[in-house]
């Protein structure tokens, strides 16, 4: 779940959006480069972004008994990297916040920075990181999705801690650690096996595709 | 299917109203909100709103509450938290339970924290339930907002709703095969579900550019805008 609306006070509410803007504008800019070589990625990024909305819509079975849903940020940033996930998410959070009233437009932008900027950052650096040390992808894929999904909700509870540092910081942060990110652990695992799942079929019907944008490791291209 | 926001935006006494108008208005609501912070003002905004939105925009009480219930369950549960575990400060209730002790520090947060999101809650109901997202899109971008993201968030909105029906589709053909049986059937659905949208979507990608590029598209995608109607 995001940080609903008005659930942070104002000075955070500006502090994490000017940080995400600045962000996203990298993102976009980037985005601007992609668009200018290749015309048609335009669709592409489109059609894939539908994909992350409707990912983050679907209940996954979860242990728990819990209602949650995949951030679906692993995949996204395995596929096109993190600035143009960035911008991907921040327009999947407008979605949610007015089609679904999940998340807000206050809290838009300390959403942006857990969901769009570190989760797919960090599944990023995995992914890159274990395909280079020669690791197959699908295994890289699992942790990428597993920790982009766990450090979005680690990120979370970051920014509660500094919204409410109470009676001290650290503290908080543990308070906020132990409800958000301990009990994300079972659904970021099931987040990993969902894109273990999906990248498998990946793998087998669009090979080309996966080479085409990069996202193979170097032994398997 | 979900969307019944879609529906109820396109669907009621305010959709044609100016959508600037509407933005500004929830902008400027939601900032004064976070900005005072008074429990009063949280209030007033709560009936003002509920009252714009249930008695001028016309929108069915039950899916108000709808659009309200989801988001106050989990806002119950952190505030209860913020009660019961922050703040330090004079004890003003003890549980009894491992020590656990409601102070006058964590009794603030948790009252001031609620309140707020009460009074922001229905201005995000008024923007969401009142204005269509492609009406938003389309204010943003005489904005000054990237013309690249308004695009990219136009096709987005189209296309999933294309998904959606597939989705319906493909998850009934799989209950009706007992994809969703046990445990790991339902993983095991669901990933064939999510990689065969991902494999349809890249189709649907490239069908939409011929399209698109089919009608003369150049990077932009002008929408139509009907005249105020006369009364």
């Amino acid at each position: 779940m995001h940080i609903m609306e008005g659930y942070l006070p104002l000075t955070w509410c500006i502090i994490w959006f000017v940080i995400s803007i600045a962000v996203v504008a990298f993102g976009i800019y980037q985005i601007k480069k992609i668009v200018d070589e290749n015309p048609e990625s335009k669709a592409l990024l489109a059609v894939s972004g539908a994909f992350m909305f409707i990912l983050s819509s679907l209940k996954l079975p979860s242990v728990t008994g819990s209602c949650s849903h995949p951030c679906g940020n692993g995949l996204g940033a395995a596929l096109f990297g993190p600035a143009v996930t960035a911008v991907l998410a921040t327009i999947v959070l407008i979605f949610q916040a007015l089609l679904l009233a999940h998340g807000g437009l206050t809290t838009l932008g300390a959403n942006i920075f857990s969901m769009g900027i570190v989760g797919p950052l960090v599944a990023w650096l995995v992914y890159k990181g274990l395909t280079k040390a020669n690791i197959s992808s699908t295994i890289a894929i699992f942790f990428a999705a597993f920790l982009g999904d766990l450090l979005t909700y680690v990120a979370t509870s970051f920014q509660l801690a500094f919204a409410f540092p109470a009676p001290t910081f650290g503290a908080a942060l543990t308070a906020f650690l132990t409800i958000f990110a301990v009990t994300q652990v079972p659904l970021a695992i099931g987040e990993g096996i969902l894109t273990v799942i999906i990248w498998d079929r990946l793998k087998a019907y669009k090979p080309k595709l996966l080479d085409k944008l990069g996202a193979l490791a170097p032994n398997e291209a | 299917m979900k969307f019944d926001m879609d529906y109820i935006a396109h669907h009621n006494a305010l959709t044609e109203t100016n959508p600037y108008f509407k933005l500004f208005l929830t902008i400027i609501i939601l900032i004064v909100t976070l900005a005072l912070d008074n429990l009063y003002f949280d209030v007033f905004v709560f009936i003002v709103m509920s009252i714009v939105i249930l008695a001028i925009a016309k929108i069915n009480y039950k899916s108000y509450l709808k659009f309200l219930s989801l988001p106050m369950a989990f806002l119950v549960i952190t505030c209860f938290f913020l009660m019961f575990f922050f703040g330090k400060g004079d004890v003003i209730y003890e549980t009894g339970i491992w020590g656990i002790v409601v102070t006058t520090d964590s009794w603030h947060y948790a009252v001031y924290t609620f309140m707020r999101v009460m009074g922001c809650l229905p201005c995000l109901g008024f923007l969401a339930l009142t204005t269509p997202i492609a009406k938003i899109l389309n204010c943003l971008r005489t904005l000054k907002v990237p013309k690249i993201l308004i695009e990219i968030a136009l096709l987005m909105y189209n296309t999933i709703f294309i998904f959606l029906n597939e989705i319906d589709t493909m998850q009934k053909a799989q209950e009706t095969r007992l994809g969703y049986h046990s445990y790991w059937s339902s993983f095991k659905s669901l990933g064939a579900l999510v990689s065969t949208i991902f494999l349809r979507s890249l189709d649907k990608s490239e069908t939409l550019q011929f399209a698109l590029d089919s009608r003369g598209y150049s990077g932009d995608l002008p929408v139509y805008e009907p005249r105020k109607k006369e009364n």
